[in-house]
């Protein structure tokens, strides 16, 4: 059996831009390895352009035919594709900004990005995993670079009682997950792949057993832990702190986008026969992230922990869209993600540039930034208030879809609380821009008085600043020129064959009054 | 066109902000004047240019934008929105005359008033519900951050309180929107789409409910206005202009708008409870502006008893009442642009805005005798006085809604009353009297810093006289507008036989 | 019954009996060094049941993996850390205690009953005995390619992300130059030696 017969069978092709991450990973390392510390000039750049590489090989595979690959270990159909684009995107995002936080904390860059590369590649391999074996070798990937990234700084106690608090906080998700699949395996006979466990399952005639709602608390336990919904968060805000903040940025995105994929799949594939109760239970997680998120994020004093409180708020509006299932449900959680991928970063990016001028993140000590810092104001300003979802920026109009998709739904209840929390979270996002630019100059706060001059030519901030620029256009236009964006979004759930299979489900919590008729959910020309 | 009107300004807006290079405060008013003035130019051009007889949109605008959501860049005015349009060209220019010349970071005071400008002009022609909401959503951080940066000693507590408060009037406001447009089954938000719906009318009282709250705040309407003393007072004077002038006409522009708008059948059995609402808001607006010992939170409580007139004229529904509620939309704006402006003045002049330390400021010597002379007229103009713009406003309001609600209306005109006595007891302590003889000169009043109310005092006066000028525009609007709830209304009934709750 | 299955019910008894018996000894004795050694036993009785279970390979590599890899590791963290340490007995400890006992017992009446309560579908193929080593190599080079090459992956990183963490830091002169007085960060501030927080 020749090579190109073999590579034809599998459909390895699928899999080309995790190949192509991957070759750029062990092009970082060799190169490092012969060049020693001064591959640093050249490797960062490296891995950008083998990310980008892989989105762009992502682009092409947009129309493809053929998307179950390695004998259906695989499959790369279009919302893999699009989470599989977040999640590298997010890494080629997070690359420009950790270069000189990683310098200057005195680590070695080459290893730092050889570790998040290969998170990279778990969080992709995780999006497309079809299979419970596959799915939990790249979650495992995903979470043990994650572990490694985050007592990178490994001189900083902050940083080792992070790495030491999500090891074991994650291994214990971890095991929970596995309790669930193995019991996915049992029920269905010894069946892995996700699309043959329901028919399986049924076939056994254990289609309401005690089994299948156990395995899928179990399930649900894992993935929240990774997507850090409430009450699975408890690691977020001490991780998030202790951490470097470049791999907080990749956790915040990154690894909640391969979450967020890994729920779509396995929820729809694989438990379709106790959809009403994944739905009341995720509800269940998002209204307690949504309001327990946002209300603990007003009491924060450190930026990091806020951008913690707030990234779990986050991730209660995004479960919105998986809730109500429909392909516009869908779609606005796909939307809404590409959009906080880039607010999000460029709120992280400003965090580290003020981080490594002043050394420290405390939001008292960035009151009277505008006068010392204009770019750095403005871009934080503009990411927070996105995050905040106050129009014209970005955020706003993945808020509205999102709602807009829950109200479409029936989902009253979510959208409401939805609604209501996003006003309070608009408080304490306004709070940091507030202490930034209202601030009288005589109110300057010391890190800001003692602001060393703006140097850009310092190795590795300008590419700090680019990113922080790229963030700051986007958030400013996406929301506005949307349109490209939401036909990816839509685009990618229309051609994605497992959630057109599923129809979507009468809504868990309506408010609707009793004597109206349901209006009834059409897939409307979303 | 109407597109230059909310374009030129955001970016002008911009190039204030990010122009590269030192710009100087002078050079940065100086370029904010220009696009006002240009703005005010655009909008005598659109008054001109309108079709008096048409009571449709005219000027329209369309770009599809996102289609998926509903939303389209769809703009339009019809008389109600033209008169506000240029209410607000002209009140960003009076605004910007009356911040001080060396007014602290001049870039970002100037850039941040504009983008009100061009935020507020683009909700006012917006023919989509999320279109409006959208611009109606970003004054919310210009408003925060003027009022924070540079108002008074309790700024950041009064501003926090706006910010509270307008962001649960926005989330009420889209509720309603998102409830509208789910439940009428439209799948988009274009205005015109549904004016057409026929809900059920349980479920347009909950909607308009909704709707009253989410713009009663802005307006506001008494329960909810606990923000507006603090924020008026704590505001500096061009900031005040534009809440007083231009953010309230932005909620009694979205009741009529899309209230009474979309939403007939249900205003129309509602309208007797709102006139009660109103009759209340003004009585309290006036008591409580008697009881007031400071002349900002006394103009800014009469403030609240003005917005009740206008929701009295909308309740009463006829079409004299509703056209005198527009005209009181435009009146108020301008009579509460003079009053802000001249405490302003005698403020930045005396050093104080207590009644009880205000004396003698006619003294023609010592005195600020033309801002004062100007604060009487300004007064007369807000209590109603014949001859001046107020009176014929709440002279139709009165007059056509009179025949409906007879009661509340009375209750109003004693709401006028009390008007008069507490700006009598205003211009009594503070003009008049006899100027203490140890406190030394005042300072000139410059001829710039007289300028604005010389504007706005020219305008009061000659609408007053010439009130014609002021409703031709609205006419056949407001006659459209009642004429389309009285049908819908009468069809309402007549198809489905709801019982009318009386 | 025939002497085999007396046989077999008789070590799973036995096996049954010092895996609980073992595994109880981890959790409840207070020195850690008998907990890793018992930990040990755990691991040796669960291989005995996949011997019963005709599978040959598994235990194998049960004992091999857990025991000689996972217990010995952690056998010697313990001795290399070598930290005695008195804990001061925390009041009312009886009360988290009992909460923890309530979860415990209340999860594995759960798991039990769903154990019982399910008719568990059994493989009816034949059983594969000895020639299971045959059968997982086939399954890694077929259907389950993929995860085995990634797994290839995570071993890689896994081994870099040890050394990274393990090696000696040095900070290299040409490092501390100027730019520190430009940039600062928290990281830098503490020492090699610092103690934790407290």
């Amino acid at each position: 059996m020749d090579f190109a017969n073999l590579s034809a069978q599998l459909n390895a092709g699928a899999i080309l831009p995790e190949g192509i991450v991957i070759i750029t990973l062990l092009v970082t390392l060799v190169w490092d390895l012969i060049v020693g510390r001064s591959s640093t000039k050249v490797t960062p750049y490296v891995a950008i352009v083998g990310l980008l590489i892989a989105t762009g090989t992502l682009f092409l595979q947009w129309d493809t035919t053929e998307p179950i690959s390695f004998l259906g270990s695989f499959n790369g159909d279009a919302i893999s594709l699009i989470f599989r684009g977040i999640i590298a995107i997010s890494a080629a995002v997070t690359i420009p900004i950790s270069i000189r936080y990683v310098e200057q904390s005195g680590t070695s860059l080459a290893e730092f990005i050889t570790i998040l590369l290969t998170a990279t590649v778990g969080g992709m391999f995780l999006s497309g995993a079809d299979e419970l074996v596959m799915i939990f070798v790249s979650l495992e990937t995903l979470s043990i670079s994650s572990y490694l990234l985050t007592g990178y700084m490994k001189r900083d106690p902050r940083s080792n009682e992070a790495a030491l608090k999500y090891l074991l906080i994650g291994a214990a998700s971890s095991a929970i997950f596995l309790y669930g699949i193995s019991l996915l395996y049992g029920l269905s006979g010894g069946e892995t792949r996700l699309s043959a466990i329901t028919a399986s399952i049924i076939s056994n005639g254990l289609d309401e057993s005690l089994g299948l709602v156990i395995a899928l608390v179990f399930v649900i336990a894992g993935i929240a832990f990774k997507i850090a919904a409430v009450p699975f968060h408890q690691w977020t805000p001490d991780v998030y702190e202790g951490s470097p903040t470049p791999v907080v940025a990749f956790l915040s995105v990154g690894s909640k986008a391969a979450g967020f994929a890994l729920a779509v799949r396995l929820l729809v594939s694989a438990f379709p026969l106790v959809s009403d109760q994944w739905r009341f239970v995720l509800t269940a997680l998002a209204i307690l992230s949504m309001v327990l998120g946002n209300v603990v994020a007003l009491a924060q004093t450190s930026m990091k922990r806020l951008l913690a409180y707030s990234s779990i708020a986050q991730a209660g509006f995004l479960m919105i869209g998986l809730i109500v299932g429909t392909d516009a449900g869908y779609s606005s959680m796909v939307f809404y993600l590409m959009i906080y991928l880039f607010m999000n970063l460029g709120g992280f990016a400003c965090v580290i540039l003020f981080t490594l001028r002043t050394g420290t993140d405390e939001i008292n000590e960035y009151s009277g930034l505008y006068q010392k810092d204009p770019l750095l104001t403005l871009a934080l300003s503009i990411c927070l208030l996105s995050l905040g979802g106050i129009p014209p920026l970005a955020g706003f109009f993945g808020k509205i879809y999102l709602f807009w998709a829950g109200w479409q739904a029936g989902a009253y209840g979510l959208v409401l609380i939805g609604l209501i929390t996003s006003v309070i979270s608009i408080y304490y996002y306004i709070r940091v821009v507030k202490t930034m630019v209202v601030k009288e100059p005589q109110e300057m706060s010391e890190a800001v008085a003692n602001y060393p001059e703006i140097q850009w030519n310092l190795t590795g901030m300008r590419p700090l600043q680019v990113s922080i620029v790229v963030a700051l256009v986007f958030t400013s236009l996406a929301g506005v020129l949307a349109n490209p964006l939401f036909n990816l979004a839509t685009g990618s759930v229309s051609k994605t064959p497992m959630l057109q299979a599923t129809e979507p489900m009468t809504p868990v919590v309506s408010q609707a009054p009793e004597q109206l008729p349901m209006p009834t959910v059409e897939s409307v020309d979303l | 066109m109407l597109s230059l009107l909310i374009w030129v300004p955001i970016i002008g807006a911009g190039v204030i902000a990010f122009a590269p290079g030192e710009v100087s405060g002078a050079r940065a008013r100086l370029g904010a004047i220009g696009v006002s003035g240009f703005l005010i130019g655009l909008s005598a051009l659109l008054l001109f240019q309108f079709d008096l007889g048409n009571p449709e949109m005219q000027f329209q605008e369309y770009i599809p934008w996102i289609e998926s959501l509903g939303l389209n860049y769809q703009l339009g005015v019809d008389g109600l929105s033209l008169l506000l349009l240029s209410l607000n060209s002209l009140l960003i220019l009076i605004s910007i005359l009356s911040s001080k010349i060396d007014i602290e970071r001049p870039r970002l005071f100037f850039s941040l008033i504009l983008l009100i400008a061009g935020g507020v002009a683009g909700a006012f022609v917006a023919q989509n519900l999320l279109l409006f909401f959208l611009f109606y959503e970003l004054e919310l951080i210009p408003f925060y951050l003027l009022v924070s940066i540079w108002g008074g000693s309790r700024r950041s507590y009064a501003a926090t309180k706006f910010l509270i408060y307008t962001a649960v009037s926005g989330a009420c406001i889209l509720l309603a929107f998102l409830g509208l447009v789910w439940f009428s089954e439209a799948s988009t938000f274009a205005y015109d789409t549904l004016m057409g719906q026929m809900l059920p009318l349980g479920l347009q009282f909950v909607l308009l409910a909704l709707m009253l709250v989410g713009f009663g705040i802005k307006i506001p309407l008494v329960p909810f206005h606990t923000w507006l003393p603090d924020t008026y007072v704590e505001a500096s004077t061009p900031v005040a202009i534009l809440l007083g002038g231009i953010l309230a006409k932005l909620g009694t522009y979205g009741i009529f708008r899309f209230g009474l708008g979309l939403f007939p059948e249900a205003w129309s059995n509602l309208s007797p409870y709102l006139a009660i609402w109103a009759a209340i808001s003004i009585m309290y607006g006036a008591m409580a502006a008697i009881a007031q010992k400071d002349i900002k939170r006394m103009v800014a409580y009469s403030s609240i008893g003005h917005m009740g007139y206008i929701l009295l004229g909308g309740a009463a529904l006829t079409s004299l009442s509703v056209i005198g509620s527009i005209s009181q939309m435009v009146a108020h704006g301008l009579i509460l642009a003079v009053l802000f402006n001249l405490v302003g003045v005698v403020e930045a002049k005396v050093g104080t805005r207590e009644l009880d330390v205000l004396n003698g400021l006619m003294n023609p010597l010592r005195g600020l005798p033309a801002t004062s002379s100007l604060l009487v007229m300004g007064a007369m103009a807000s209590a109603g006085i014949p001859g001046l713009v107020g009176f014929i406003a709440e002279f139709m309001i009165f007059q056509g809604s009179y025949e409906r609600f007879p009661i509340q209306t009375l209750l109003a005109v004693v709401g006028t009353g009390l008007t008069a006595v507490y700006f009598v007891i205003l211009l009594n302590r503070t003009c008049f009297g006899k100027l203490d003889n140890s406190t030394s000169y005042y300072p000139e009043v410059t001829f710039g810093e007289q300028v604005p109310a010389l504007i706005l005092a020219t305008l009061i006066i000659f609408l007053g006289l010439q009130p014609t000028w002021l409703v031709r525009w609205i006419e056949p609007t407001g006659t459209a507008m009642v004429a389309a709830v009285s049908t819908e209304s009468a069809a309402q009934v007549a198809t489905l036989s709801v019982p009318v709750v009386e | 019954m025939n002497l085999a299955e007396g046989v077999q019910i008789v070590s799973l008894g036995v096996l049954a009996f010092l895996m609980l018996a073992t595994s109880l000894g981890v959790v409840l004795l207070d020195n850690i060094v008998y907990s890793a050694f018992l930990l040990g036993g755990v691991f040796i009785s669960i291989s005995g049941l996949y011997i019963l279970l005709n599978a040959g390979f598994v235990a194998a590599a049960q004992i091999l993996i857990y025991v000689g890899a996972v217990n010995v590791l952690i056998l010697f963290g313990i001795m290399l850390v070598n930290k005695r340490q008195d804990f001061t007995p925390v009041r009312n400890a009886w009360l988290g205690k009992a909460a923890t006992a309530i979860v415990c017992f209340g999860l594995f009446a759960l798991l039990s009953t769903m154990v019982l309560a399910t008719a568990w579908p059994i493989s009816s193929g034949p059983i594969a005995g000895d020639a299971a080593l045959v059968e997982i190599g086939k399954h890694f080079f077929s259907d389950y390619l993929l995860p085995f090459e990634l797994a290839s992956v995570l071993l890689l990183m896994a081994l870099i992300g040890a050394i990274v963490l393990a090696r000696r830091e040095f900070l290299p002169e040409e490092m501390v130059d100027s730019t520190d007085e430009v940039l600062t960060l928290p990281e830098r501030r503490r020492e090699l030696t610092s103690t934790p927080r407290q």
